[in-house]
């Protein structure tokens, strides 16, 4: 055993294939407990194809270990109770649900077992309440359908639900899009106050500000590859990130 | 002579507007570089200036005629778009993309090949099985035989590798000098963009933030590189 | 040999009819998306126009007729207006109902289309004489000899006729840059706008092309296949199953397939003939061909079926979940109480007819309004029930409250079979199947006569504990005590369906409806909720065929035929699929009940009901997707909130 704890999010070797196009090509990743791993690059570089390879919604080969367990051959809802939860890009709500019970789906057990649970519960059962909807300051909008909120608070609700039930790892794709600067400042502090309650949390934004405030350590990808890997500072003084960001030449 | 002009225009989706009260106009012959980070409602823009989104307030006009939302029709006028999706069908040939975009009375299909010849020894392949920079110099073959007057044209190194995008933009930049085409171009690539173009137009939060001639944005690339990399430097 | 030649080329003239049907909805599919359930109810409408004219040269139209000549028109003016009248429908289709949905979910495209193919199927009757009514010969009555076998010249003719449109369509698509740029518009509809090309304008062209060869084809084969009021309808469930194969791509392989499927059944119809073929499989054997055509087909296909892109999708229509309040509940109770003591005679029959179809209702809104899944079967699963209520009654002898619980249970694993499709096919494809599958239930096992037996699958009256639950006492028609266990039994399932949906189960069911990728990611299993939507919804309509089976005494194809189980699926989507107060309206409006009673007895109208219900259909798919339930409520919202403003400004 190395003096280094075992990360709670390892993938090795990750290769995400369509048709002709490698997508993300051998990504070994790591995120640690406690830790804000952030993972950038430029639009179509595969940071989102590589959250849906990890979370069991695109066809992978390479490994996924989550907490010591390895996850690459489970199917998406049996990660997600394996405990690795993530956000989308574009909210993905249940529109049908309101916000209170757009988290209280994670929580719950279903098939036969609701069922049962259906038949014999008490009254008192049916609205169940989140906690972390406080922690949001969600509060107001519990019993409001998503499609009434603000793109910001849509977003929001969909952190909440990530973080709705037991997680190991958070993924985060692009939740400050559509936030103002205000709002994407408090959400930085909440990334790090997610972390601190002992989760990892990876990142993926393209807020700068975001990232590398956040961030203990970023990702750089680039047509499916990491690039570079490093504290904010060594990132941001990489030449071969600001090349792959303005498209200049890298100095040689 | 103006071939596209914004005039106060508020367009976007849902609750919140992605661009607001927007002016803008393209010359004949000029290049337009349009800039901003993510979300700055540039692509919302394209899709106004075309009519695939109808404007909450101001006007959009050109070629003399006010856009609505009879896109193929304003398509057909020469106002052509070469969208982030790039607007090719991968299940067709490359052949029958371009006999597609080809108009009657128009140049042949396969004078397109004149200014992209990379593309003609593909005329045969399936658009599916092409490479990422060889789908987009189609798009933008497709988009000359449309004979266009106004080019709109979104996110051009989409995926590519600078140099792909390198071997692209001079074409557009011909299409202004050799046609008098007026183009607006969206691009991520700043200093690429800003190499081909006459001016840019730099978006924030769906406003003009700054604009200025590409001259002038390329010798103050810090303006363009704070856009990008946030405004306060605390970490400096 | 020359016996399997002359069956082969038999099946050619009804085989030459789904293969341009199936050609048909692959072209219509690249132009627009939509799987066109009404494209049998095109050709319909063409034969019956044609043999109108050619018995007594009358030109009918939905409302109107010309008398064009005195006697038979010719049969070049026949098949001219025949082929016409088909065309003007397939445009009107296109014009009135499909364009203005293009962008709304699958469940109104199909409810839609479906509505039209009942609207059809009513009006025919209605507008024309079908006992009366003759298709005259239009090819020569000659034949040749092929491989020892006199073969029709007529069927060879259908056999070239359907190769020629298959070869023409392809043709279009293929050569043309209008049918390359309506293959363009199938991948992506934006960039055929992007190009300069309207898709609308694209699809009209499709939607004349093949109107006018389904038209022609129908027109042609009529006095072959004979008319019939409602058999063209179902032929295109062949086409779909042919379009299936040719994985809604390639029309002239939709055109093969149609015609081998048309071979395949004639060839059926041949072997059971002979003193090896089982008796059980002799009668309605050819019509499970297109579903297990189509199940195939779609296990094979399913994932590489083209999905159309560039439009966005409607939403399906909002749902609330019951608020299990306890006045409502008991008001509505009180109500069919009292409309059941105050009523007698048919009028009672009719209460108690709406109390089962509620329940029927019920199982649709479950799996369709919350699910999410467009099944069209409800009504062979509660036929299911209903035929093994006979079975455990009359041979097994099980007593009242077990005999509904066992046929249910065997509606309910029916009901997770047909759902095992639903696991990798959503949407339109979904209904192809459900419909397919209702139609071979219906003609292989309620109209086998090796199953059902010609007097009907009689059904012992329930008693309990020495009472006599049975519906008939001399001259009374509907016994109260018979009502009132009714009530009962749909009560408790409401009941017990409405604490599922409020509940856990509820919640599961809207997640995989509104995104089944975000209730995977939220650790649902995906596939397990949607055989339990399929199993809930089957055990409910189960439980609602042995209501109706023991409110008849017995049971036979008519009681659960296809047109009744569509006339359902009408008066749900009117009512509003998406609320549990929308299953109970639909009661009061369904086949047999309250409404069509009132119909009936008090308008002598009833001859009208399924084309009021399929109008009302159309006009609610494509007008108010939400139903009366939906626009009521928001009725109410609306003037609520007006209320409070008036509040706030005193």
């Amino acid at each position: 055993m190395s003096s280094q704890p075992e990360p709670v999010l390892r993938t090795r070797g990750l290769t995400v294939r369509y048709g002709g196009v490698t997508a993300n090509d051998a990504v070994d990743l790591e995120v640690h407990r406690g830790q804000v791993v952030g993972l950038i690059g430029p639009n179509g570089a595969g940071k989102t194809t590589y959250v849906d390879a990890v979370t069991g919604f695109a066809r992978s080969t390479g490994e996924v270990w989550l907490a010591g367990r390895r996850i690459d051959r489970l199917p998406a809802h049996r990660r997600r109770r394996a405990g690795l939860a993530r956000t989308w890009q574009a909210g993905e709500l249940f529109d049908d649900l309101s916000v209170a019970e757009n988290l209280a789906v994670v929580a719950q057990g279903g098939g036969l077992r609701g069922l049962a649970a259906d038949v014999f519960r008490r009254r008192a059962d049916r609205s169940p309440r989140d906690p972390v909807l406080d922690d949001l300051e969600l509060t107001d909008e519990a019993a409001r359908r998503p499609d009434a909120l603000s793109l910001g608070r849509q977003k929001l609700v969909g952190v909440a639900r990530a973080l709705a039930g037991e997680s190991h790892v958070l993924l985060l794709d692009e939740p400050a899009a559509g936030l103002d600067t205000h709002e994407s400042l408090a959400f930085g502090e909440e990334v790090r106050r997610m972390a601190g309650r002992g989760s990892g949390v990876l990142l993926i934004d393209h807020d700068m500000n975001l990232v590398l405030g956040t961030c203990d350590l970023i990702y750089v990808l680039d047509f499916g590859q990491v690039i570079a890997c490093g504290t904010p500072d060594e990132v941001r003084h990489d030449p071969a990130v600001v090349a792959a960001y303005l498209g200049a030449e890298v100095a040689p | 002579m103006t071939v596209l002009e914004m005039r106060g225009v508020t367009a976007g989706y849902g609750s919140a507007a992605a661009v607001r009260d927007l002016d803008l106009t393209v010359a004949a012959g000029e290049v337009v570089a349009l800039l901003g980070p993510n979300g700055a409602g540039k692509t919302t823009t394209l899709k106004t200036a075309i009519g695939l989104i109808r404007p909450r307030a101001g006007e959009v006009r050109a070629l003399g005629r006010v856009v609505d939302r009879r896109v193929d029709r304003t398509t057909r006028h020469g106002v052509v778009l070469v969208p982030d999706t790039r607007a090719i069908f991968s299940g067709l040939s490359v052949r029958d993309n371009l006999r597609l975009a080809a108009r009657r009375g128009g140049p042949r299909w396969d004078s397109a090949l004149e200014r992209l010849p990379r593309l003609a020894p593909l005329v045969d392949r399936r658009v599916g099985l092409l490479s990422g920079g060889e789908q987009q110099m189609l798009a933008l073959a497709k988009a000359l035989l449309c004979r266009p007057k106004v080019l709109l044209v979104d996110e051009l190194s989409l995926g590519l590798a600078p140099v792909a995008v390198k071997e692209l933009l001079p074409v557009v930049r011909g299409l202004a000098d050799d046609l008098g085409v007026g183009v607006l171009l969206v691009e991520q690539h700043v200093d690429l963009a800003l190499g081909v173009s006459d001016r840019g137009v730099v978006l924030h939060h769906g406003r003009t933030a700054l604009e200025a001639s590409a001259a002038e944005l390329l010798a103050d690339r810090d303006a363009v590189h704070r856009a990008y990399f946030g405004a306060d430097e605390r970490n400096d | 040999m020359d016996q399997l030649v002359l069956f082969v080329s038999l099946g050619f003239t009804v085989g030459a009819v789904y293969a341009v049907i199936g050609s048909s909805l692959v072209a219509i599919h690249s132009a627009t998306g939509v799987l066109n359930f009404a494209q049998g109810s095109v050709a319909l409408w063409g034969v019956w126009v044609a043999a109108e004219l050619g018995t007594t040269g009358t030109l009918v139209l939905p409302v109107g007729e010309l008398q064009l000549t005195d006697g038979p028109a010719t049969i070049p003016v026949t098949v001219a207006l025949g082929v016409i009248s088909s065309t003007v429908l397939a445009l009107l289709l296109h014009l009135l109902v499909l364009r203005p949905l293009r962008a709304a979910p699958a469940l109104s495209q199909v409810a839609a289309s479906v509505g039209v193919m009942l609207l059809v199927a009513s009006l025919v009757p209605l507008r024309f004489d079908v006992t009366t009514t003759v298709a005259r010969p239009i090819l020569a009555d000659s034949s040749v000899t092929i491989l020892g076998a006199e073969v029709a010249v007529a069927n060879l003719v259908m056999l070239g006729l359907a190769v020629g449109v298959a070869l023409l369509l392809a043709g279009y698509l293929r050569f043309t840059r209008w049918g390359t740029a309506t293959r363009a518009s199938a991948e992506d509809e934006v960039a055929v706008l992007l190009t300069g090309y309207s898709p609308d304008r694209l699809a009209a062209v499709v939607w004349l092309v093949t109107g006018a060869a389904t038209g022609l084809i129908a027109v042609v084969g009529s006095p072959s296949i004979g008319l019939d009021p409602l058999a063209y309808t179902f032929y295109v469930l062949p086409g779909l199953a042919a379009a299936l194969v040719a994985r809604l791509r390639s029309v002239l392989v939709a055109c093969a397939a149609g015609l081998a499927i048309g071979s395949f059944q004639s060839v059926l119809l041949l072997l059971s003939t002979y003193d090896f073929w089982p008796v059980w499989a002799q009668a309605g054997f050819g019509d499970t061909v297109p579903f297990l055509v189509v199940v195939v087909a779609l296990f094979v296909n399913g994932k590489s079926l083209p999905e159309r892109g560039g439009v966005v999708s409607g939403r399906m229509p909002a749902v609330h979940p019951p608020t299990m309040r306890a006045l409502p509940a008991l008001l509505t109770l009180a109500g069919v109480l009292a409309a059941i003591l105050l009523t007698e005679g048919s009028w009672r029959f009719g209460v108690v007819t709406s109390v089962i179809m509620a329940l029927i209702a019920l199982s649709l809104v479950v799996l369709t309004g919350y699910l999410g899944q467009i099944s069209l079967a409800a009504m062979a699963f509660a036929g299911t029930g209903g035929f093994l209520l006979s079975r455990v009654t009359t041979e097994w002898g099980i007593p009242f409250p077990l005999s509904l619980l066992v046929p249910a249970l065997g509606a309910t694993v029916l009901g997770v079979v047909v759902g095992i499709p639903a696991l990798r096919i959503r949407g339109a494809h979904l209904a192809v199947v459900t419909l397919a599958g209702a139609l071979a239930i219906q003609n292989f096992v309620f109209g086998n006569p090796a199953l059902t037996p010609y007097e009907g699958n009689l059904i012992a009256d329930p008693t309990l504990g020495g009472l006599d639950l049975g519906v008939r006492e001399g001259t009374n028609l509907t016994t109260i005590r018979f009502a009132f266990m009714v009530v009962v039994v749909v009560g408790a399932l409401t009941w017990l369906t409405a604490r599922l949906l409020s509940g856990r189960t509820g919640r599961a069911f809207l997640a995989v409806r509104s995104n089944e990728r975000a209730a995977a990611a939220a650790g649902i299993n995906v596939a397990a909720t949607k055989l339990l939507g399929f199993g809930i919804s089957a055990f409910l309509a189960g439980v609602g065929g042995c209501l109706i089976g023991y409110s008849r005494g017995q049971l036979s194809v008519e009681s659960f035929s296809i047109l009744v189980g569509l006339a359902l699926l009408c008066t749900v989507y009117v009512a509003g699929i998406t609320s549990l107060t929308g299953a109970l309206l639909a009661g009061l409006l369904a086949p047999l009940g309250v409404a069509e009673t009132f119909l009936e007895s008090s308008l002598g109208l009833g001859e009208y009901y399924n084309l009021i219900a399929a109008l009302a259909l159309v006009v609610t798919a494509v007008l108010n997707p939400v139903g009366i339930t939906g626009s009521v409520r928001a009725a109410i919202t609306h003037a609520r909130s007006r209320r409070q403003q008036h509040v706030l400004a005193a």
